[in-house]
């Protein structure tokens, strides 16, 4: 038996389309209208006033709301209190029974998991993905869902005093840096764990220098051993400093990201009240996925690569 | 340095709340979320190892089977063809020594039929002789007109007689 044909477009039949259409254009023309760029143009209209927003006034420090023990509680903090709720009950939701043939949750759930495991595995060798995946994939959830549980219409607009209850904690710079800083130890502490002090080699590379001094003394003068010496030197140096601007590198990527991101959906919603701030969503959902990934990712490199003895470089 | 730092909004307690806020992130998903997890998972690729490495077994088996199976046919295919065989001998074998005994048989009949034939041709033949010789007698008396003694001329009768067959013969 052939299908019943589908009449219309979009699953819609033709008048309902046609009403949706009006409907979403009348959405935009007023949209238009009573944002800032209509009233410019047209003039103030009272009738739409209903409709526009206001002006928002971004600011990068996250507000205290209130302290607790001393401690100042910032409405990035919240929110990242309940990103970490969200994962911890959705994760315990999930394996408090678990089964070998999964539902649709244990499988998307593990999907997700086993992607991120798999990831580690590719990139670490299976040994020491093993190792790193726990601290991997939290990045990688923390970031993802502190990004996209702010996408989550209403999440700014709770008002607690003079300032919003809710802020996506990666736009407070205190939040990507402490990653950074827990990525940071991570790397370190592995590659310590792993090569021991030869750790430091590839950071602090004077053994060639000094052998090469030291054969002028014996009376073999090697210009080209001293230059290779002071090259792996300085390279070593370089090597260090980088491994520290990692961390400014890895907080302002993630800051700078999530911040202009929510800042432009903040504009979008002020410039066109209603429509413009649509497809930055979407955009932002992708961008949440994608610094979040990019996060976990270098983490991942960066611990692999210094869990890899350098044999080349140490003469 | 400081300016920027306050204009970012960096400061160390809400710094350091976020770090434990991770770590504790941490630790907890790795007890409710990344051991149970990877228990599923290991257990998962076990069970597909262990019924791929099963059924790998039973397929195995199964092809041993058959070959025993095909071998033993083989076997029972040729035995039968051998005891088909083996009676089709045995019937050619009854079938001849029937013919043989039957043969025989007949031989035997025949030659007893022959001998009585024979015998009875013989004695045919003497009764034949005695009563020509009786006649013979009879006769010649009649003719010489004088009474032969029977008993005395046998003998020389006998004789002739004797001496005319292997004419005969000769």
């Amino acid at each position: 038996m052939a299908e019943p044909q589908k009449r219309g477009y979009l699953g819609c039949s033709f008048p309902v389309l046609i009403i949706i259409v009006i409907i979403a254009l009348a959405i935009i023309i007023l949209g238009f209208l009573a944002g800032p760029i209509g009233s410019k143009l047209i003039g103030e209209m009272e009738w739409l006033s209903w409709m526009s927003v206001d002006e928002p006034e971004p600011h990068l420090p996250a507000p205290v709301l209130f302290n607790v023990l001393g401690l100042p509680i910032t409405n990035t903090i919240i929110a990242g209190w309940i990103t970490v709720v969200f994962l911890v009950v959705v994760s315990w939701v999930i394996t408090r029974r678990m089964k070998l043939v999964p539902g649709r949750l244990q499988a998307a759930f593990e999907f997700l998991l086993g992607w991120i495991y798999d990831l580690c595995g590719s990139i670490a060798g299976e040994e020491n993905g093993r190792k790193f995946f726990p601290v991997i994939c939290t990045i990688f959830l923390f970031v993802l869902f502190n990004a996209w549980l702010s996408l989550i219409p209403g999440f700014g607009s709770i008002l607690f005093g003079h300032h919003e209850l809710l802020r996506g904690a990666n736009t407070d710079v205190n939040t990507p840096l402490a990653i950074a800083l827990v990525s940071f130890v991570f790397v370190l502490y592995f590659g310590l764990k792993t090569l021991g002090i030869s750790f430091f080699r590839q950071y602090f590379n004077f053994g060639p220098v000094f052998h090469s001094i030291g054969q002028v003394f014996k009376g073999k003068f090697n210009l080209m051993g001293i230059f290779s010496g002071a090259v792996g030197v300085f390279v070593g140096l370089l090597e260090l400093l980088s491994m520290f601007i990692r961390i400014i590198s890895f907080t302002f990527r993630l800051f700078g990201n999530m911040t202009a991101g929510e800042i432009l959906l903040l504009i979008a919603a002020f410039l066109v009240p209603w429509v413009l701030a649509l497809p930055f969503y979407g955009l932002e959902l992708l961008v949440g996925f994608v610094q979040a990934l990019i996060f976990a990712g270098l983490t991942l490199v960066f611990v692999t690569m210094a869990v890899s003895p350098h044999e080349g470089e140490a003469h | 340095m400081g300016g920027i730092v306050d204009e970012l909004g960096i400061n160390l307690p809400t710094l350091l709340t976020q770090v434990v806020t991770f770590i504790i992130l941490l630790v907890i998903l790795r007890f409710v979320a990344y051991k149970p997890i990877m228990r599923m998972l290991d257990e998962r690729s076990k069970r597909v190892k262990e019924s791929m490495d099963q059924a790998e077994t039973v397929k195995e088996q199964s092809a041993h089977a058959e070959e025993e199976l095909k071998k033993q046919l083989g076997e029972a295919s040729r035995e039968g063809q051998e005891r088909i065989a083996r009676a089709v001998k045995a019937g050619e074998e009854v079938k001849q020594k029937a013919q043989e005994d039957a043969k025989k048989e007949a031989e035997t009949l025949l030659n007893r039929a022959r001998a009585e034939i024979q015998r009875e041709r013989d004695d045919a033949i003497g009764e034949v002789r005695r009563e020509f010789a009786d006649l013979t007698v009879l006769a010649a008396g009649k003719v010489i007109e004088k009474s032969l003694d029977k008993e005395e001329h046998r003998e020389l009768i006998d004789k002739v007689l004797e001496e005319s067959s292997t004419e005969k013969k000769e």
